[in-house]
């Protein structure tokens, strides 16, 4: 449907590269004729009552954040109360998407946040749509340069394609969980090995991973 | 020692909590800062966040506690924002590397130590939807601190709570 007002809510903490970042810019280019509007909601943000108006206007809002501790990060969880309390008593007929990166392989550990993006919709009055769990977060913005639904972005590309089309039909249904198409124990040893290099960037030694305090 | 994490206000903190020995109380002093996900916790500052507000020693704290208590308005079948907070800045309590523990994939352990976990969620008009949510996230939560589920419990408000968290 063209004309569609649709609102992509960037809800990592980080202000740049951020995997959702990544995983928005995709789901952005599976879109056509729709109205986007990009939200940022990153840890330093405070929602204020322009965008809160601004939400309520739209038809179609898409989450997009990163697995915190088996749920929906804090900063975002707080936008959330108050965009409730904002919609509550005369919700806008929007419907609501969500896709949650894991940094574990397995996108299905995404499941307890998704439940909660569906439960705040309720709570909120408005529909939802769909949510999308992708494993294997740590490793999808280093491949930028891997072509969308190639190599180990082939599963990850097929669902924002479908949660795109989804959306733009207006459609609820089930939620999709996938990992990278890549070997999980090769993940391992690259997420080890990233660490190792990360913590000689700063100064320090590999031992300090081990730090007690 | 024994760590209680909560969101009550203080009149609440009195009718709920009893005083006791050996128990550190964490709650919302108004100072918490979000975790902006620099991963500083395992790179730069390990086992030690980063932000240092008064909630920065977070994984330290809980090296030292073996029993987690979480006390928490349900928000959304899950934790309060102040509780999740906390929660989110906790992080520095677990490694970095991932170990294979039954079939998934989670974070390996810093400390030597196994967490006994109780959590009392309340709110009013709670649905059986937001209990199924809660149950299956603190199960979640304990396998990724390697910690022991000890119970669930929800009340439509905190007071019922009062003098039952041992």
């Amino acid at each position: 449907m063209s004309n569609l007002k649709i609102a992509l809510i960037n809800g990592s903490p980080k202000g740049k590269s951020s995997v959702s970042g990544f995983i928005l810019d995709e789901l952005k280019s599976y879109f056509d004729q729709q109205i986007i509007t990009e939200f940022p909601f990153h840890a330093s943000h405070s929602i204020t009552t322009a965008e809160l108006e601004a939400l309520a206007v739209q038809d179609i809002l898409v989450f997009a954040f990163p697995l915190y501790v088996d749920g929906i990060p804090s900063h975002l969880l707080r936008s959330l109360v108050k965009i409730e309390n904002y919609f509550n008593g005369d919700p806008p007929e929007l419907k609501v998407y969500a896709v949650v990166n894991a940094g574990f392989f397995e996108g299905k550990q995404t499941k307890n946040a998704l439940d909660m993006m569906r439960r705040w919709s309720e709570a909120s009055g408005v529909k939802w749509g769909q949510g999308i769990g992708i494993g294997g977060g740590g490793m999808l913005t280093s491949l930028r340069n891997v072509q969308n639904g190639k190599g180990p972005r082939k599963d990850p590309s097929l669902v924002l394609r479908a949660l795109a089309k989804n959306a733009t039909e207006g459609k609820s249904t089930g939620n999709i969980f996938v990992s990278p198409n890549f070997p999980r124990f090769l993940y391992k040893i690259a997420a080890e090995l990233g660490w190792r290099l990360r913590i000689r960037q700063n100064g320090l030694h590999q031992k300090d991973l081990f730090t007690q305090k | 020692m024994k760590l209680i994490i909560h969101d009550l206000t203080p009149e609440q903190e009195i009718e709920v909590l009893l005083p006791k020995q050996d128990t550190c109380v964490i709650s919302d002093d108004g100072s918490i800062k979000p975790c902006i996900g620099c991963f500083g916790c395992w790179i730069k500052t390990p086992g030690q966040c980063v932000i240092r507000d008064n909630y920065g020693n977070m994984g330290e704290t809980l090296s030292k506690c073996d029993e987690l208590i979480l006390i928490s308005r349900c928000t959304y079948g899950g934790f309060s924002p102040f509780v999740k907070n906390v929660l989110d800045r906790s992080i520095s309590y677990i490694h970095p590397f991932f170990i294979i523990k039954n079939g998934e994939m989670h974070h390996r352990l810093r400390y030597n130590r196994h967490l006994n976990m109780s959590v009392y969620f309340y709110s009013s008009g709670l649905t059986e939807q937001d209990r199924t949510i809660a149950k299956s996230l603190v199960k979640a939560n304990a396998i990724n601190l390697h910690g022991i589920v000890t119970e669930v419990l929800f009340e439509e408000n905190a007071k019922a709570f009062g003098g039952r968290i041992k």
